[in-house]
């Protein structure tokens, strides 16, 4: 469903994405790991297209995205959850969600989608006048990820789901993430906690510096003595 | 001090505020999706006046039928400079960007500066209707028609702006784009389209005050950056990108500038100024904003 | 070391030639010229230091051209030595920028370029209300007006202004300002006091924009007493160094012979349409080269030195 052919990303002259290349079959979930500024956000953000690689090409669904711009993704069924959930702080979190389906497929069913995401996370139906600034940490990275769901996308991606949360929300929210992953949408996502990622998902990449360095099934990566050393911090024995 | 003289300059005050709230309310939608200051705002609210003026001097239009015309004309002028101009800029360093969206700015003011003295000279023109003189006496109070007339057209317009901001899905997506332009995107939000609306909005708004100005007051190549201060000033007031705030700050800056100057006389704009400066200092995020971390 | 010594000659030998310049020619309207370009360099240098090197975009310049102006007209015409009235009027500016400039620098960005403006108006207005009127030159001052000796002193406040400029940003205190000005927190946390960096730039910057005042005031015969104040020279020193290129040595200099022969070409050329014709001139440098003529004249250099090396290898 995604390629990723080698891609180069830069920021102005420093270049922080080198070759990057991955897939992301259907209805799969892939993690994407590596440590802090190895590039993931980077990689989320050119697939979504606020950055753009100077080479390399991304294919969805067997297209080329070249210099797409960003709400043409978005029509096409890419959806981010992005770091720091990018919530519009001062508007309700009704608003919120209606603006997750601006699209206009995400408009022609609008009130089906949101019915299912108040099935999902029913506190936001509770707090559909509030602004979401001031909704709790928890409550905001369901809304986000609400947000994401209204544009009914093909791919939805994730960065740092569990940036900010207590594990046991962490662990609510991953099985929400299971959850939409049954209803037929495939996912990316990028994660620090690793053993959590690695758990979920079906695949998955290491990035590191830039580049990836592995890949392979997502239980087997947990065994992994690299892995098992840099990212879970325990030693093989 | 004459408590009947107090209530009388409150009122024209008042009067005055509700153009100052109209003309900063466009600044600030500009300002908020773009994060652009548009120096020339003042500049486009004269030539709104001005086009006013012609609608009436050329096809004896009455200036405030041309109210929705005027802001048309303006409007397309918006979308114009914002393609020609600004665009371009956007994809700029958000430093760089800011920097020359000013320049671009006091650029166009000269422009449109010297291009209104070549129209229409460098006088004062006002539009003189034959209702000029009409008003009414209320507990001896004097309420002139036209500047009656143009606080509750400023008035409608500015709750007309609410709606469409609160209601419509474009106008969501506006307020969107003033919180979190990247989010926006992300939901598939055309920025550059959004942006390009959101700046001939602003443009039609100022030609909206430009209107009013001109029936009720007057108008001329220089008002420019007069109107331009005024509204920057307002703004601050009530706090950058904060929409309705705006008007409200601006009926509160007329109707303090009009009883201060009773007591101050010629400082009446010092007044502004001070508060002004003191809402900068104090309460950055304006006078009806919240504190944000 | 050797690049700093060409810097040095070659502003050397630029000063000694505009030296030589009354004494080649005897047209008032070439001096008059040449005295506005000095007084734009000093007024856009003496803004660059704080804007472009400090990062703290002023909107309030005027304020402190106009307090050295007022203050050097005052005490001048009342019969103070003029050197002394000069040298109080850019003492004044800094002494009005050190008590504004606490509250003043502790806002950010858009806030502060704001804020100088209303600052600089409220002056504007106060003064416009307590001297409305013209200040004119008594009669036995106009008896004995020479535009020679206005031209020496603008000449030399603007050759000062330079090697100051050059000297700051060569030097300890300059690499400061640039740091505060890329990234305050970053500067904070190496070692730099920001809040000292800023003041120090901003005192740097006004008094010369005093001193500037106050060689206006000695310049022009008849002007209200609020002119001085008014945002149009902030305006002025804003567009010249942008044009002219930001945060660099020569962009104020490039920028103000520029702005001032430009003008002053379109003035003649199209009396009609001057302002008009520059305005449209002006976007398009913006928009065509947003470094300013300082990166136009560097990627043209660029350009021949290519060209050279390429016919010296064929």
């Amino acid at each position: 469903m995604l390629e990723i052919e080698r891609i180069n990303v830069s920021y102005g002259d420093l270049q922080v994405l080198w070759d990057v290349f991955f897939e992301v079959k259907k209805e799969e979930i892939v993690a994407l790991i590596g440590p802090n500024s190895a590039g993931k956000t980077t990689t989320l953000k050119t697939v979504s297209g606020l950055l753009r690689p100077f080479a390399g090409e991304i294919r969805f669904e067997g297209l080329a995205m070249g210099n797409m711009p960003i709400h043409k993704r978005v029509e096409m069924g890419i959806s981010l959850v992005p770091e720091g959930r990018g919530l519009f702080p001062g508007m309700s979190t009704l608003e919120n969600l209606e603006l997750g389906a601006f699209t206009a497929k995400g408009r022609n069913c609008k009130e089906e989608t949101l019915e299912q995401v108040y099935q999902l996370f029913p506190i936001l139906k509770k707090r559909k006048k509030q602004a979401a600034g001031t909704l709790s940490g928890g409550e905001q990275q369901m809304l986000a990820i609400g947000r994401g769901l209204m544009s009914k996308p093909k791919l939805l991606l994730f960065d740092e789901p569990s940036w900010g949360l207590s594990p046991l929300l962490s662990k609510v929210i991953y099985e929400v993430i299971g959850e939409i992953n049954h209803s037929g949408v495939t996912i990316l996502l990028i994660e620090q906690n690793v053993r959590m990622a690695l758990q979920l998902a079906k695949r998955a990449y290491v990035i590191e510096n830039g580049r990836i360095v592995k890949h392979g099934d997502g239980r087997n990566m947990l065994n992994d003595q690299h892995i098992r050393e840099v990212y879970l911090g325990t030693e093989s024995v | 001090m004459n408590l009947q003289v107090s209530a009388q300059s409150l009122i024209f005050g008042i009067f005055v505020g509700g153009l100052y709230g109209l003309a900063a309310v466009g600044l600030s939608l500009v300002f908020g999706v773009m994060k652009m200051l548009n120096v020339a705002h003042g500049e486009l609210l004269m030539l709104g006046g001005y086009v006013t003026f012609w609608f009436f001097s050329l096809y004896h239009i009455d200036p405030f039928l041309s109210l929705l015309p005027s802001a048309f004309v303006l409007f397309l002028i918006g979308m114009g400079l914002y393609k020609g101009l600004f665009s371009p800029l956007a994809k700029l360093h958000e430093e760089v960007k800011i920097k020359n969206s000013l320049l671009i700015g006091f650029g166009l003011s000269l422009v449109f500066h010297n291009l209104a003295i070549r129209l229409w000279t460098a006088d004062e023109r006002s539009v003189s209707v034959f209702y000029s003189g009409w008003g009414f006496s209320l507990f001896g109070l004097r309420f002139p028609f036209i500047r009656l007339a143009g606080l509750v057209l400023a008035t409608i317009v500015i709750l007309a702006l609410q709606q469409f901001l609160t209601k419509t899905y474009f106008g969501k997506a506006i307020r969107a784009t003033t919180e979190n332009w990247e989010s926006a995107a992300l939901m598939g939000i055309n920025i550059e389209k959004t942006s390009m609306v959101s700046f001939a909005l602003g443009a039609a708004l100022a030609a909206m005050a430009g209107t009013i100005v001109s029936v009720g007051y007057a108008i001329h190549p220089a008002m420019g950056l007069e109107w331009t201060l005024k509204a920057l000033i307002v703004v601050v007031l009530a706090g950058l990108g904060n929409i309705g705030g705006a008007f409200v700050a601006g009926v509160l800056l007329g109707g303090v500038e009009s009883v201060s100057a009773l007591f101050v006389g010629p400082y009446m704009e010092v007044v502004g100024l001070v508060i002004f400066l003191l809402v900068l200092e104090l309460r950055p995020q304006g006078l009806f904003g919240k504190r944000s971390e | 070391m050797s690049s700093h010594r060409k810097n040095i000659f070659l502003g050397l030998g630029i000063a000694i030639l505009l030296a030589l310049v009354p004494l080649l020619t005897k047209r008032n309207d070439i001096i008059n010229i040449m005295v506005l370009i000095f007084l734009y360099i000093c007024l856009a240098q003496s803004w660059n230091i704080l804007a472009g090197y400090t990062g703290q975009v002023s909107l309030g310049h005027a304020a402190f051209f106009g307090l050295g102006a007022i203050t050097t007209r005052i005490l001048w015409v009342g019969g103070y030595p003029f050197l002394m009235a000069f040298t109080t009027g850019g003492l004044v500016a800094v002494v009005f920028a050190l008590i504004v400039g606490h509250p003043a620098l502790r806002l950010r960005g858009i806030y502060f370029a704001i804020g100088t403006l209303g600052l600089a108006q409220i002056l504007k207005i106060t003064v416009g209300n307590i001297l409305p009127t013209v200040a004119d030159l008594p009669g036995d001052y106009i008896a004995t007006y020479n535009l020679i000796p206005r031209y020496y002193l603008f000449l030399i406040l603007a050759v000062i202004m330079v090697v100051v400029v050059y000297l700051v940003g060569h030097s300890k205190l300059g690499l400061g300002m640039v740091a505060v000005r890329e990234d305050e927190e970053a500067a904070e946390a190496s070692g730099v006091n920001p809040f000292r960096q800023k003041m120090i730039s901003l005192a740097i910057s006004s008094f010369f924009a005093g001193l500037a005042g106050g060689a206006f005031a000695f310049y022009q015969v008849s002007y209200y007493h609020d002119l001085p104040f008014s945002p149009t020279w902030t305006f002025d020193a804003l567009l010249i160094t942008f044009v002219g290129g930001v945060g660099t040595i020569v962009g104020p200099i490039i920028g103000a012979f520029f702005y001032a022969i430009f003008r002053e070409f379109f003035a003649r050329a199209f009396p009609e349409l001057h302002v008009f014709i520059f305005g449209t001139l002006f976007i398009l440098v913006v928009l065509l080269l947003p470094g300013g003529l300082v990166e136009a004249v560097s990627r043209i250099r660029r350009l021949i030195r290519a060209k050279k090396t390429d016919t010296g290898f064929s």
